[in-house]
């Protein structure tokens, strides 16, 4: 599971921002918001006719799947950076 | 047989070296062949990680590079995700793509087939390079 999120954004003439963001003391904080996401998706999965354990276990694969991924664009003097850890 | 070994047997053959000194010289030709072969073929098989692409490019003047990582983790866990899209919503997809000229029928491709192209992506290496853009796409 992911453990850090980096967001670096570089603007010429601008502040650079540099957020981190610790993705468990957050999901914590926003704990009814991913109750409510998740019932979402349950539903979702009903209506649409898909296996409920298999499309949550399927999502949970991916989310498990991201630490690791970078993204890092650069255009002159503007550079944007995504890291998950 | 490379021409060096070739030539050691010919001087063990002519008699100008002796067995003894013949495994030597051909140990050290491999001692110095393997980390040659290492380099030519870096990446450790099957111990890939990541697919990495990386553009560099020149827009208007400005040097602009797109560096992305991605775990083949998360291609592999995307694939199972993909596999749970419902029919009815894979033959809107193909009418979608079909009206946008690429003629793909998305019903034929199979969960088995998608996870099998992701398991030879470690052996994928393209690169594209144009005057003003170079793109890179292969796996560490």
């Amino acid at each position: 599971m992911p453990q850090l999120v980096t967001v670096k954004v570089d603007r010429p003439d601008r502040r650079p921002i540099r957020v981190w963001v610790p993705v468990l003391p957050v999901a914590l904080v926003l704990f009814p918001v991913v109750v409510l996401v998740v019932l979402a998706a349950i539903v979702a999965c009903l209506v649409f006719r898909i296996g409920v354990v298999r499309a949550l276990g399927a999502g949970w694969r991916v989310i498990s799947a991201l630490p690791g991924a970078r993204f890092d664009i650069e255009q002159g003097r503007t550079a944007v950076l995504v890291a998950i850890r | 047989m490379t021409e060096q070994r070739k030539d050691i047997l010919d001087m063990l053959a002519a008699g100008k070296i002796t067995a003894e000194e013949a495994e030597q010289l051909i140990a050290a030709l491999e001692r110095d062949q393997a980390p040659a072969a290492a380099g030519h073929d870096a990446r450790p098989k099957g111990k890939v990680k990541y697919l990495r692409v990386v553009v560099d490019a020149t827009d208007n003047g400005e040097p602009s590079r797109v560096n992305v990582r991605v775990p083949l983790q998360l291609l592999r866990a995307g694939v199972r995700l993909a596999a749970l899209v419902p029919p009815q919503a894979l033959v809107k997809a193909n009418a979608s793509l079909s009206d946008s000229g690429v003629p793909i029928d998305l019903t034929q491709l199979k969960p088995e087939q998608l996870e099998a192209l992701v398991e030879h992506l470690d052996e994928v290496t393209v690169e594209v390079d144009s005057p003003d853009a170079t793109v890179r796409v292969f796996c560490e």
